[in-house]
């Protein structure tokens, strides 16, 4: 990774650009197939592609690092992954910040088509002569995936943008819940605010709202090791929360692949007076993975009880759960409901004494099912969960 | 962050929502958890410190209890093992010891079976010798622990000699008596009090912590000694005096009140033990020790001698036997027993009588005439109204119940069986005691409030205030009897009631807790039948409270809620009857007036001068430590406020209860009931809608449950309105009025006063009614024209003109408001101009107009009032005319003013060819200027400049939008550019009133001034001080910005400062001319700067009102405060090396004269608005046009919210 780096900082000249990561010293602890793969990259920036006149695709004035494929064996092992249990080899791929293109060229060289919405106005220049080459393969938007569909109904305008219009411009058809998923999403979720998105995408989710309301839209996504523990925590574990839940009810979770932290880049703004204390904090995620996981929407997510009308209560009911962790299933049922506790419990054939965070996924959905189809005019003691707002 | 900490909270949730055990007696579980909790740690949950601390001792007694009986066999085993038998060792117990034996055993040869012998022997004799240090240990532990359960009587002395004379005088008790020791004790006194505590009271307080510490001790101790746990509070002061560290939070106020409690009893064994403590811990005993001294001696009929030499000591002391009787707070019988023993000793005493205390002037050159004497002519007394101020004295006697039960107007859709039921509960609960509607007589609080009276108080909200009632007063408004008029305070201080000492708030941590315990008891307590359909006794009981969470962005906030059925319990029974505090409800007689700080108001129902958040204590204790001659302005002029009587305009208040009950009219400010709120669209949805479909049914959803709530705050606002106004439909009420720190006057009943909106206005008018005279029909018809809102414009002459001319709608809306043409109802301020027409038809249809006698409040609005203050401070005279400070023919309007002198600089631009300047043609308004304008006075930003632009470009239909941002920016630039060019002064002015402040912030105090007026001022901002209070049903946090401790908040002083100042000028010049309306005979009230008087008075108020504007600034206002600020920040002690940037800044007043010489500048304006008389061709005060009014109700909205102090923000967490 260094020595490229080295070589791309001296090419940019002076201060044009930060890029942080492992710096020299951690040379020897990069693996040797990385090195290689690393000095491949190098042929990428050869002043051929007019890098070295103007560094067109180097980011600028962004205070918040982002992480890029930047190598290419890492990229074709993901476009085998993903191709390898695609019937249909022309499937359409929707790229979040490719930033390089590193990835997005090896997707268009499987075949596929691909949607590639790059935040980073800096990169856009050099991603669109990418798609003079491809005709037809390759859309260019400058959108930030990651902010689409402001839920504070803020100003829209690029990169942030609303699914609708998006959508209506690639010319994409929204399908059923029950087909198939209609695109595949790959990404890296951004480092800082991980947490934020995945609840953005779960209320988006939940109501089939922004991506979502165009069908059981598939993502796979790059995560920290740490989050993606999370994601899929069960009761034995103590970093079971409403998250995993919720993600583990929605969605199909399959870890696809591995990838140590270092085999990515990450852009900085210029020489920023907080470069040391980012280089802080990347040095404590390099020490870990990143994963690729597959979040595939379940088919069977949605039931009569469940549904985008009324999943927040189903969030709040959750949070609450959660938030009295150590309390018993009888207590949570007694302050969460007026219906009568005993009647839920036989119905849904648990025990009052146990630990509400012993409840697996499904039996939380199946609680709130059964509270749910109970005739009471009032089924809930809170009442105020459409206030809750997320981001 | 401190959300993390719910898990630990809601654990214990079940617990804490269905105890275990059977409900013990609370009070005694609480006081003793209370006591372990202090005495381990102040701020440990007590309940739990106080389990583990037992569990602690019954876990220590079974370990040593094990070990002795560990020991107990292995002495078996010794002996066994003594047997000639040493392979064979019993397991149990010894385990030393039998290492050794056997090591002993194989080392040796058995020929030494001597040394064998004597090494056990030893062993035995060691194994003897720990059995019993153990033994003796289990039995000290035991008695300690038997003593631990024991209140505590004996004081731990630290000094030796002190407990060693102790400990002989115990044992000689019977030979030499308890008095001789007190008096020794009292000689021995040391004659200086802690130097330490000295200092600290000198710097502003001890600090906060130690200070909050010492109170909630003090405050558990009183509450100890009032609920009859004496020996509790004697235990924990003696063990709280006994170590070293926790004797900090002893003061000399607490063994005060727990002397004062054994005095009480007559116990003197222990007074003196608390004196022992006393002169132990280095106090002098002060006027209360010796008072609850000799008042034990008076109870215990103590002879001659004793009390001699207490009295001598006393003398010694510097302390006035007089003083025992006028400046301690004693009850009749406390004051009997101690005179009683001090009778013993000079049966020649007798009490001194109150002091006639000097009465003391106010020196403020502002308000010499109004204490000069002279001929004056006061408001006539209010006996001329109803009758006997007795009687209306006995009625406010109502606040002993400490609650008022208010009729509710909510529409009664009782059905025959919810009414008879509701009529049998009744006669129930009437059998139970007769608690139900109790009148003052069997009020379970009045015989409560007799046994307190006289002691010192735990302070805190609710208690009973005064000490003991007074008698009732005689007519406290000056009647025309009395010689000399005088000013109602004047008056009641020649009666000479005794001043009570004031109580002492309680710390915001104790109260926060106290609150929370109590509501964590009603969510264990409050129980319902589970099925209200099934016969009573055969089903379970459910909870009606729940504690859940709700949840926003990232924060949990904790909320009470009622269970679903109870809330349909409570709608179905429809409870047709409001209760109200006391405080909350008008007076129904004339307030007291205000002659101290604590002093005034509500008979009962304590009040403060200055209201304030919650927990701020910096203002009460400015105003204690100001001489009271300097508030007198203020006080004279609240209680003037205060004494204006009123009465409902009972026609409206018809009409608007008949619209309330029907489906109201959003439209006309009468809220719609709930049925009237939109309904989400029924049913599910199909299985098969789309996913559009559902998001959108969700928003509905969303929306109609956000209109239901705010449709219900706005009906019970009405409603609580509405039921009071109808309770009070047939009497005369007052309402008494206190201030904000900054000298703004509110009236102290929240529901139902002059300060609400059009309808709550248009429900009031003056109980005392005066003839209209020759100009009072057409002061009420311009009023009416300013009401409409149509000719904001137009001299008055032209008002009077419309007024003439849409006569015929007038009265058609006075005769058919609601079936006529309706005219009323489109106008600005529809009720009040409902009420107005009404007025007029009535004087008009009077045989002699001008003799008819009008009730009706005639109001005079400020135009932008602010800006008046600042130009009149910064001379600019440009800016005076636009703000009508300046003589003119017609009223000139400052928005319209900025709006062209903006649209001047865009043209500029324009030419230039800026972009944004070019798109703007056509655009610039009064209207997309006017809020910022306004506000600019009160210290908007930039930034919220731009936003308020912004809103208005936005509302602009054809404006492209795509140049809102760019434009706003551009256009919040030029408005200051503009008001820079218009008001240079006021622009300087503030900019230095800035920069002191932010100087003052830096060098860590808060910023304080005192107004023309004399009252003192400091602002309240400081950093926010976090206080949270984990354990029990959820930790709770909560910030508060008024902690005198933390440093100021530099940017809320900075920019409160400017604003906070100009608005004591305001409330300056609104209490001057209150006065001197009330000296000239005037009605009088005011809502900030819009002044209402009888239709009759209006020329004399405005003229009033200009006089005191002149008057007012004729001061040199700005320099007075340079040189104020100059002395509390720049010299003295604490600012031994003041900044010399601060000094610098402090010292550069701005200069003012750009215009003419001040005097000369204003007195152009005064006078010639005054000279014109009341003629009505012109506008009658050029000086102050208060015949203008614009919009005062929207900037009187937008000055309560920007300005008034906010609410600690209370977040539970």
């Amino acid at each position: 990774m260094s020595v490229p780096r080295l070589m791309l900082s001296s090419l940019a000249g002076a201060g044009r650009f930060c890029v942080l990561g492992s710096g020299a010293a951690r040379w020897k602890s990069v693996r040797a197939w990385n090195r290689r793969g690393l000095s491949d990259l190098h042929p990428q920036l050869s002043p051929s592609q007019g890098f070295r006149d103007s560094p067109s695709w180097m980011p600028k004035n962004r205070s918040e690092p982002r992480s890029y494929i930047t190598n290419p064996k890492l990229a074709t092992t993901l476009v085998q992954i993903l191709q390898k249990e695609n019937r249909n080899r022309h499937q359409l791929f929707l790229e979040c910040n490719p930033g390089p293109g590193i990835l997005t060229q090896a997707l268009l060289e499987s075949q596929a088509k691909v949607i590639a919405l790059e935040c980073n106005r800096t990169f856009l220049p050099h991603l669109q002569s990418l798609q003079t080459k491809v005709t037809r393969k390759l859309e260019v938007v400058h959108c930030d995936f990651f902010k689409l569909d402001p839920r504070n109904s803020g100003i829209v305008k690029p990169p942030i943008m609303l699914s609708e219009t998006l959508f209506q411009n690639l010319g994409i058809e929204a399908l059923p819940w029950s087909e198939d998923n209609p695109l595949r999403v790959v990404g890296i979720f951004p480092a800082k605010n991980e947490k934020k998105i995945l609840w953005k995408l779960l209320y988006d989710l939940y109501s089939s709202t922004s991506i979502y309301s165009y069908g059981r839209v598939q993502l796979n996504m790059f995560i920290a090791e740490k989050e993606y523990e999370k994601l899929v925590a069960d009761p034995q574990n103590n970093l079971y929360q409403p998250l995993s839940v919720l993600w583990q009810v929605a969605c199909e979770i399959k870890l696809l692949h591995v990838e140590p932290w270092s085999s990515f880049s990450v852009y900085n703004q210029v020489g920023g007076p907080k470069k040391s204390k980012n280089k802080e904090s990347l040095e404590q995620i390099n020490k870990q993975n990143m994963c690729f996981i597959q979040l595939t929407p379940l088919q069977n997510l949605f039931t009569e009880n469940l549904t985008s009308v009324n999943y927040d209560i189903f969030f709040h009911m959750l949070k609450q759960c959660f938030m009295k962790r150590h309390a018993t299933l009888m207590d949570h049922l007694q302050s969460l409901s007026p219906v009568n506790a005993v009647a839920i419990l036989k119905e849904i054939e648990k025990d009052g004494d146990m630990k509400i965070t012993d409840l697996y996924p499904e039996d939380f959905k199946l609680l709130f099912e059964t509270i749910e189809s109970f005739r009471e005019s009032c089924r809930w003691l809170f009442d105020d969960s459409l206030e809750d707002i997320i981001l | 962050m401190s959300a993390l900490r719910w898990g630990r909270g809601a654990s214990g949730l079940r617990r804490a929502l269905w105890p275990a055990g059977p409900p013990g007696p609370l009070a005694e579980e609480g006081a003793l958890s209370g006591v372990w909790g202090r005495r381990r740690s102040l701020s440990a949950s007590p309940c739990e410190q106080d389990r583990r601390k037992d569990w602690g001792h019954a876990e220590l007694l079974e370990v040593l209890e094990a070990r002795l009986r560990q020991l107990q066999a292995a002495r078996v085993s010794e002996v066994t093992v003594r047997r000639p038998r040493p392979a064979r060792l019993p397991d149990a117990g010894g385990f030393q010891p039998r290492r050794k034996a056997q090591k002993g055993g194989e080392g040796t040869a058995p020929g030494l079976g001597g040394h064998w012998a004597q090494k056990l022997d030893q062993e035995k004799w060691a194994m003897q010798r720990r059995k019993q240090r153990l033994q003796a240990k289990l039995q000290v532990r035991a008695q300690q622990l038997a003593c631990e359960h024991r209140l505590r009587m004996v004081p731990q002395l630290l000094s030796a000699p002190l407990a060693e004379r102790l400990l002989r005088w115990e044992q000689e008790t019977p030979r030499s008596p308890w008095e001789e020791q007190l008096a020794r004790l009292l000689r021995e006194a040391p004659r200086r009090l802690s130097c330490e505590a000295e200092r600290a009271h000198e710097a502003g307080g001890a600090p906060a912590r130690l200070e909050t510490q010492q109170q909630r001790l003090l405050a558990f101790l009183e509450c100890c000694l009032l609920s009859g746990h004496l020996p509790l509070a004697h235990h924990v002061l003696v063990t709280c005096h006994g170590k070293w560290r926790q004797r900090r939070v002893l003061t000399l106020a607490a063994y005060n009140t727990v002397m004062l409690g054994w005095a009480r009893k007559g116990s003197f064994k222990e007074l003196v033990y608390v004196f022992f403590m006393v002169k132990d811990a280095g106090l002098t005993p002060d006027l209360l020790s010796y008072a609850a001294a000799l008042q034990c001696m008076g109870r215990l009929d103590q002879d001659a001698r004793t009390v001699q030499r207490c009295l001598d000591q006393m003398a010694q002391d510097g302390l006035r036997l007089q003083d025992l009787f006028s400046s301690v707070p004693l009850c009749q019988e406390e004051q009997a027993a101690l005179l009683q023993a001090v009778h013993k000793a000079q049966p020649t005493f007798s009490p001194p009588l109150q002091p006639q205390p000097e009465p003391q002037v106010n020196t403020s050159p502002l308000l010499r005439e109004i204490y000069a004497k002279g001929p004056v002519s006061y408001l006539p007394s209010c006996t001329c109204l109803c009758g006997s101020c007795r009687l209306l004295f006995q009625q406010q006697l109502q606040e002993m119940a400490t609650t008022v039960t208010v009729e509710s107007r909510r529409r009664s859709c009782l059905t025959k069986e919810v009414l008879a039921r509701c009529e049998q509960l009744s006669a129930e609960s009437q059998l139970l005691g007769g608690r139900a509607g109790c009148g003052p007589g069997s009020s379970p609080w009045v015989a409560h409030r007799q046994e307190r009276r006289g002691g010192p108080r735990p302070g805190g909200g609710g208690g009973g205030r005064r000490a003991g009632l007074r008698p009732p007063a005689p007519d406290p408004l000056p009647c025309p009897q009395v010689a000399v008029p005088c000013l109602p305070r004047q008056y009641w201080e020649t009666l000479g009631a005794p001043e009570v000492p004031h109580e002492q708030p309680w710390p915001l941590p104790v109260l926060v807790q106290l609150g929370k315990r109590l509501a964590e008891m009603l969510v264990e307590v409050v129980r319902m039948p589970g099925s209200l359909a099934a016969p009573q006794g055969s089903c379970s009981l459910i909870p009606v409270l729940y504690h859940v969470y709700s949840f926003r962005s990232f924060r949990q906030i904790g909320i009470l809620k009622p269970h679903p059925a109870f809330t349909q319990l409570l709608a179905t029974a429809a409870e047709h009857t409001l209760t109200f505090e006391a405080a909350e409800v008008p007076m129904l007689c004339p307030p007291l007036p205000w002659t101290s700080p604590h002093t005034g108001a509500f008979l009962l129902s304590p009040t403060k001068l200055v209201r304030s958040v919650e927990g701020t204590t910096q203002h009460q204790r400015l105003l204690d430590s100001c001489p009271p001659a300097e508030l007198h302005g203020a006080l004279d002029a609240l209680t003037q406020l205060g004494n204006c009587a009123w009465r409902v305009n009972g026609r409206v208040l018809d009409l608007v209860l008949e619209l309330f009950a029907a489906k109201g009219c959003p439209r006309l400010g009468v809220p719609a009931p709930p049925s009237e709120a939109p309904r989400p669209p029924e049913g599910r949805l199909p299985p098969d809608a789309s996913p559009a479909q559902k998001a959108e049914l969700r928003r509905e959803l969303a929306r109609c449950l956000k209109v239901a709530r705010e449709m219900h705050s706005l009906r019970s606002d009405a409603l609580y309105r509405l039921s009071l106004a109808q309770h009070l439909r047939h009497c005369v009420f007052w309402l008494p009025h206190n201030m904000d720190f900054r000298g703004r006057t509110y009236p102290c009943p929240p529901h139902f006063n002059h300060l609400g909106s059009d309808l709550a206005r248009a429900l009031l008018e003056f109980a005392q009614g005066r003839p209209l005279g020759p100009r009072g029909l057409d002061w009420l018809k311009i009023h009416l024209v300013n009401l409409t809102g149509l000719k904001k414009r137009e001299p008055l002459q032209a008002r009077l003109v419309f007024a003439d001319e849409v006569m015929e709608d007038v009265l058609d809306s006075a005769d058919r408001p609601m079936t006529g043409r309706k005219w009323w109802m489109e106008v600005e301020e529809p009720w009040q101009a409902l009420a107005c027409c009404m007025e007029i038809a009535r004087a008009v249809r009077a045989p002699d107009p001008a003799a008819y006698i009008s009730h009706f409040p005639v109001h005079q609005d400020g135009s932008c009032n602010g800006l008046q203050h600042y130009a009149a401070l910064g001379r600019d005279s440009i800016g005076a005319a636009s703000v009508n400070l300046l003589p003119s023919d017609v009223p000139q309007d400052v928005y319209s003013g900025v709006a062209a002198q903006v649209e001047v600089f865009r043209r500029q631009d324009a030419k230039r060819g800026v972009r944004v300047a070019q798109v703007l043609e056509g655009f610039i308004s009064r209207k997309v200027v006017k809020q910022t304008v306004m506000t600019v006075v009160y210290g908007v930003t930039r930034y919220g400049g731009r936003l308020q632009i912004e809103r208005r470009l936005r509302e602009l239909s054809d404006f492209p939008q795509e140049f809102v941002w760019e434009a706003s920016h551009y256009l919040v630039r030029q408005v200051f550019n503009s008001l820079q060019e218009m008001f240079s002064g006021t622009r300087a002015i503030q900019h230095w009133l800035t920069e002191s402040a932010r100087l003052i912030a830096h060098s860590g105090s808060a910023v304080e001034w005192v107004t023309p007026l004399g009252i003192p001022i400091i602002q309240p901002y400081h950093r926010d001080s976090k206080v949270m209070i984990s354990g029990g049903i959820q930790s709770l946090t909560f910030s508060h910005s008024g902690d005198t401790s933390q440093r100021p908040n530099t940017l809320k002083q900075k920019n409160g400062f400017p604003p906070n100042f100009i608005h004591s000028l305001d409330s300056s010049h609104m209490m001057l001319t209150a006065l001197h309306c009330y000296r000239k005979g005037l009605t009088f009230v005011s809502v900030h700067d819009c002044f209402w008087t009888h239709a009759a008075d209006v020329e004399v108020m405005n003229q009033v009102c200009r006089e005191q504007f002149v008057r007012l600034h004729s001061q040199p206002i700005l320099h007075n405060l340079s040189r104020f600020l100059m002395k509390r920040f720049c010299s003295g002690a604490r600012f031994s090396a003041p900044s010399p940037s601060l000094q610098d800044t402090l010292r550069s007043v701005p200069k003012t004269g750009r215009a003419r010489h001040p005097a000369r500048f204003l007195r152009a304006g005064g006078a010639g608005g005054v000279a014109q008389g009341p003629a009505a061709r012109s506008p009658p005060g050029p000086l102050l046009h208060r015949g203008l009014r614009p919009e005062a109700g929207e900037a009187l909205h937008l000055l309560l919210q920007l300005t008034l102090p906010r609410r600690p923000p209370c977040t539970i967490v």
